[in-house]
């Protein structure tokens, strides 16, 4: 061993008696030990004062010996002063303003599924998902729409670009999620009880301050012995008492779709004018007489069931299926009044939920 | 489609007790909704919400007969007037005028009636009309004209007036034909329009269109200031083919929307007379020729077998069977009763003008609506829950994500799936490789979008006041198969930043951990696709999930298939115990040759020693990098002995694979 390995070695020595003593007196008062050790006066600068004996090629490793034993003792005193905190010597001003993490926001169509989802889930509704690009048959054809309906005419659908099939028809997007109900017939194996909720992407070929070529759409399927238009009712009852808060009533009026049958029109009474029509003398400019038309429903057309191999005489049971944009910007307070900032991706609108 | 009703029009057919509130309230509960009063030429007017299937209701007599109906249930007193129009046999009926021929194709069309009233003097619409008129938004013209609307939003089927001399100049013949491609008309407007084909025209002999059937005149033949004579004509042409021609030339008037939903035929003649009736009493009109009518194409009413129990079943209560024939008779059915009791069956025969009645549930829907929908109690089911869950589907997991991506500051993004040319093309695939739409409507919603980086991009881009930003979506993307399948739907999750890339990677690390997915790697692509112009391969367990990279625009971009993210993903950790032992946390600073990567660097100082269990990257300066490494023993307390030789090791490692040198010595 040269007189040079020597000398860094003791160092190496001196550097771990430092250490075990540290160990040794680490209960004591933290701000004393960091004066004893990291001090200007303290233990470790007075091993620095060594380094003057190690050998000059030697002294960067010296250095970097010493360097890391300071950091070791910081780091000790540091997990120690943790663990009895220092005492607040100095006040801080409370008055200060908080410093912000910047937080990203799920999307409000994102918070109102979950939030319609919740609320199914809770009376036994089992959420689901089907192809957004479907078939003629689903979309159509099995709801019992004539091949001369509107809907499936090129003003109103939008077609894909491609063969038709022999037996599913034309390839489009879907305009509703109406085309879960077969496929959710279908993935039963045709077996009631059916309690299905199911949210999706929707398009129609129409543009302006109320539609958007891609919207969202919640539909709930209910088929099973002795289903019948009551408890279309409650189910509708329940939810607008959950989605809009007590008290916001649920009715259905007549209405017409080839799927169902009877078929109704679902409104929900006025937040603005609790169900009124009326803010004092004034009409209320928010509502048509105290309700909102927001969706469609009925009692499911038996050729559907028929479509899903479901026995009509049988089984009965509802449908009902709304845009969650509308049903989302009724409530109270929220105040959208152009649903195609929803698809915007404007941050300025999106950050505010 | 809405519908105007004045309400003192309205009581021409009406009598009634009801207010306007109360016609408005129960007509909407249980009828065609009634949306606004608006006040018109100091009268209310309704306007009211028809259903398409409900074009018997799209005119006066219509909204009268269910108002009748319908406010007696409610218990206002009311009763439907008789429709007093002057029968045929009242008409003198002459043939001093020769009548058209008709070469009709009963395919295309039902019905046809006309008649000829000849010395029409002109004269301004009557002002009790005109006030009609204003209060249903029509037009006024002069009564010769105005009479046409009126009598059609009187009593429900469109007729138009013919011009009689220019008609039978053309030659005196209407063929019932459908339109060849290219040929040209022009509207009573004078617009110019040139068939697509398919189209039912009436031509002449000589084949020219002299009229639009159910949709609009022409001006060949229409009336005009010179008109002495009119033909008065309604016809039934086939509904699809009405809303075929009506669309493709945009010419949507109130006739082509009413004929294009199946008008009973049987209201063209009542129609026709009541106008005749107006064309007397306004114009001094003379009925010139006989009343003729080809309705060969009458159907035959259909009855419709459903039994009481039925009814009740939808309800979900009874109702009496005295009522529920009431509520049928009172809608002008037939009513049958056969059997007694719960077994009873009831055989519907519908009046003509509900085509929309030809099934049993058609029949509960009536009984319903007029029972009243609001008298019904309201609850919840009490069958069984199903249990049966879709697979490969998780929402619970979809929605962890987003909020886990949004606390830790990433906005979501909904962007539209139809994108333009351009953006499908920025994509890793050809044009030729997205399904296209075949009937957009905008050019930037033309194609199905095989990846969302583009999308997001296009959104960070329009934001561009937001310096540093961080956005995600989760949605399909739409990959096509064989033109017998429909396109392989696969959600993605795809996140794209501004900033810079060991965050972005690190905040896409955080997220695989707090899946509970925890032997991700990320491995360098040799070769790039697009968009990025620099990629890796997000790898667990050997399988790829997903690509991080940078975009070509410099953002960073990451895409993960959303079903591998589902397989690999856990919902719970395994639990490693509390090791009794204490780690050796040391840093050591290599100096790193340029083109090494500093992942395969960090590899190798893993595979070092199996002491060591963790090695993180703490510093960059230069070309020296700091890494801080664990060496931990979970059994015992490691000592500096230990170490000593797995320092010498690693940096002979380093050494010989990167060939990076230690800063100072071990």
């Amino acid at each position: 061993m040269t007189k040079d390995t020597k000398s860094l070695s003791q160092l190496k020595q001196a550097i771990d008696n430092l250490k075990q003593q540290f160990d040794a007196e680490a209960k004591d008062d933290v701000s004393s030990l960091q004066n004893k050790y990291l001090g200007k006066k303290g233990l470790t600068n007075d091993l620095m004062k060594g380094m003057k004996d190690v050998p000059k090629e030697m002294r960067p490793t010296a250095g970097q010996l010493l360097n890391e034993l300071k950091e070791n003792l910081q780091h000790q005193l540091e997990l120690l002063a943790e663990k009895k905190p220092l005492k607040n010597t100095h006040k801080i001003d409370l008055t200060m303003p908080g410093i912000k993490l910047k937080i990203g926001h799920t999307h409000p169509v994102s918070q109102a599924m979950e939030e319609i989802a919740h609320i199914f889930e809770r009376i036994g509704f089992t959420r689901v998902r089907y192809p957004e690009v479907d078939w003629d048959y689903y979309v159509f054809e099995s709801l019992n729409m004539p091949p001369s309906h509107p809907a499936r005419d090129e003003w109103e659908t939008f077609f894909v670009d491609t063969p038709q099939h022999d037996q599913m028809g034309k390839m489009v997007l879907t305009t509703h999620t109406s085309n879960g109900q077969v496929r959710e017939m279908e993935r039963l194996k045709s077996k009631p009880p059916i309690r299905m909720i199911n949210i999706a992407r929707c398009y129609r070929r129409q543009q302006d301050a109320t539609h958007t070529q891609m919207f969202h759409q919640f539909e709930g399927l209910v088929v099973d012995k002795g289903i019948n238009i009551q408890h279309l009712k409650g189910t509708l009852d329940h939810f607008a008492e959950q989605f809009y808060g007590p008290g916001t009533k649920s009715r259905i009026r007549p209405f017409h779709f080839q799927f169902t049958e009877p078929s109704f029109e679902v409104d929900f009474s006025c937040h603005i004018c609790h169900g009124t029509g009326k803010r004092g003398k004034e009409k209320c400019k928010f509502c048509k007489s105290g309700w909102h038309e927001v969706g469609g429903a009925g009692m499911v057309h038996p050729n559907v069931l028929k479509a899903g191999g479901i026995d009509p005489e049988e089984y009965t049971g509802f449908a009902f299926g709304w845009g969650i944009e509308r049903t989302y910007t009724l409530k109270e307070g929220l105040n959208i009044d152009d649903i195609r900032l929803i698809y915007s991706g404007d941050l300025r609108f999106l950050e505010q939920f | 489609m809405n519908i105007l009703i004045p309400h003192t029009w309205l009581l021409e057919h009406l009598e009634t007790e009801a207010t306007p509130m109360e016609i408005q309230k129960y007509l909407s509960l249980s009828g065609p909704s009634i949306e606004r009063i608006y006040q018109t030429e100091g009268e209310s007017v309704y306007d009211i919400e028809v259903t398409t299937n409900r074009v018997d209701s799209m005119n006066m007599r219509g909204i009268a007969r269910e108002a009748a109906v319908i406010l007696n249930q409610a218990g206002i007193k009311t009763t439907l007037k008789p429709l007093r129009i002057n029968d045929q046999d009242s008409l003198q009926l002459t043939k001093a005028l020769p009548l058209p021929k008709i070469f009709n194709n009963s395919e295309f069309n039902k019905r046809t009636i006309f008649i000829v009233l000849k010395n029409i003097k002109r004269a301004a619409t009557p002002s009790w009309m005109a006030k009609r008129l204003v209060q249903t938004e029509m037009n006024i013209h002069d009564a010769a004209i105005d009479i046409t609307n009126y009598v059609t939003h009187d009593v429900g089927h469109p007729i138009h007036a013919f011009d009689y001399d220019k008609l039978m100049n053309t030659g005196g013949e209407i063929h019932i034909v459908e339109a060849k491609k290219g040929e040209k008309f022009a509207t009573l407007d004078g617009e110019e329009f040139e068939t697509v084909g398919g189209e039912i025209v009436f031509k002449n002999s000589e084949g020219q269109i002299i009229d639009l059937p159910s949709i609009k005149g022409t001006a060949n033949t229409s009336i005009d200031e010179s008109t002495q004579n009119v033909l008065l004509l309604a016809e039934s042409i086939r509904a699809d083919k009405v809303r075929f021609a009506s669309m493709t030339h945009a010419i949507r008037t109130t006739a082509a929307q009413l004929m294009e939903k199946n008008i009973d035929p049987h209201l063209a003649k009542t129609t026709i007379l009541k106008a005749v009736e107006l064309y007397q009493d306004l114009c001094g009109a003379e009925v010139g020729s006989d009343l003729y009518d080809d309705f060969s194409g009458e159907s035959q009413p259909i009855e419709i077998s459903i039994s009481i129990q039925k009814i009740n079943d939808y309800l979900g209560l009874e109702i009496d069977q005295q009522e529920i024939i009431k509520i049928l008779t009172d809608l002008e059915c037939e009513v049958e009763t056969q059997g007694k009791g719960g077994t009873a069956e009831l055989v519907v025969t519908p009046p003509t003008f509900r085509p929309d009645l030809t099934i049993s549930v058609d029949v509960v829907e009536e009984v319903a609506r007029i029972y009243g929908y609001h008298n019904l109690p309201s609850k919840l089911m009490d069958t069984p829950i199903p249990t049966t869950y879709p697979k490969n589907i998780d929402f619970n997991l979809e929605n962890k994500i987003k909020h886990f991506l949004a606390n830790i500051g990433w906005q979501e993004i909904y962007s539209y799936s139809l994108v333009s040319e351009k953006v499908a093309l920025e994509s890793n695939y050809k044009i030729m490789q997205h399904l296209k739409l075949q009937n957009p409507l905008t050019d930037d919603r033309v194609y199905l979008r095989r990846s969302l980086l583009p999308s997001l991009e296009e959104i960070i881009d329009t934001n561009s006041q937001q310096k540093k930003l961080s956005v995600f979506e989760i949605a399909n993307i739409y990959p096509p198969q064989n033109s017998d399948h429909l396109p392989d739907e696969k959600m993605v999750l795809s996140l794209v930043s501004t900033k810079e890339y060991r965050l972005v990677r690190g905040m896409l690390e955080s997220l695989l951990n707090q899946l509970f997915i925890t032997n991700h790697e990320i491995i360098d692509h040799k070769k790039t696709t697009k968009p990025f112009s620099q990629s890796a391969e997000i790898l667990v367990e050997k399988n790829i999930i997903g690509t991080i990279g940078v975009l070509e625009s410099g953002k960073i971009g990451v895409e993960i298939a959303f079903t591998k993210l589902l397989e690999m993903t856990n919902t719970h950790p395994t639990y490693q115990p509390i090791p009794k032992s204490m780690p050796i946390i040391e840093d050591l600073t290599f100096t790193l040759p340029k083109e090494i990567a500093v992942g395969e660097v960090i590899t190798t100082l893993k595979n070092t020693d199996k002491l060591i269990t963790a090695v993180e990257l703490k510093d960059i300066y230069k070309k020296n990098y700091t890494f801080t490494i664990n060496f931990h023993d979970l059994k015992r307390n490691l000592s500096a002995s230990d170490i000593e030789p797995i320092r010498k090791s690693i940096v002979k490692q380093i050494e010989k694979q990167h060939q990076a040198k230690l800063v100072g010595e071990v």
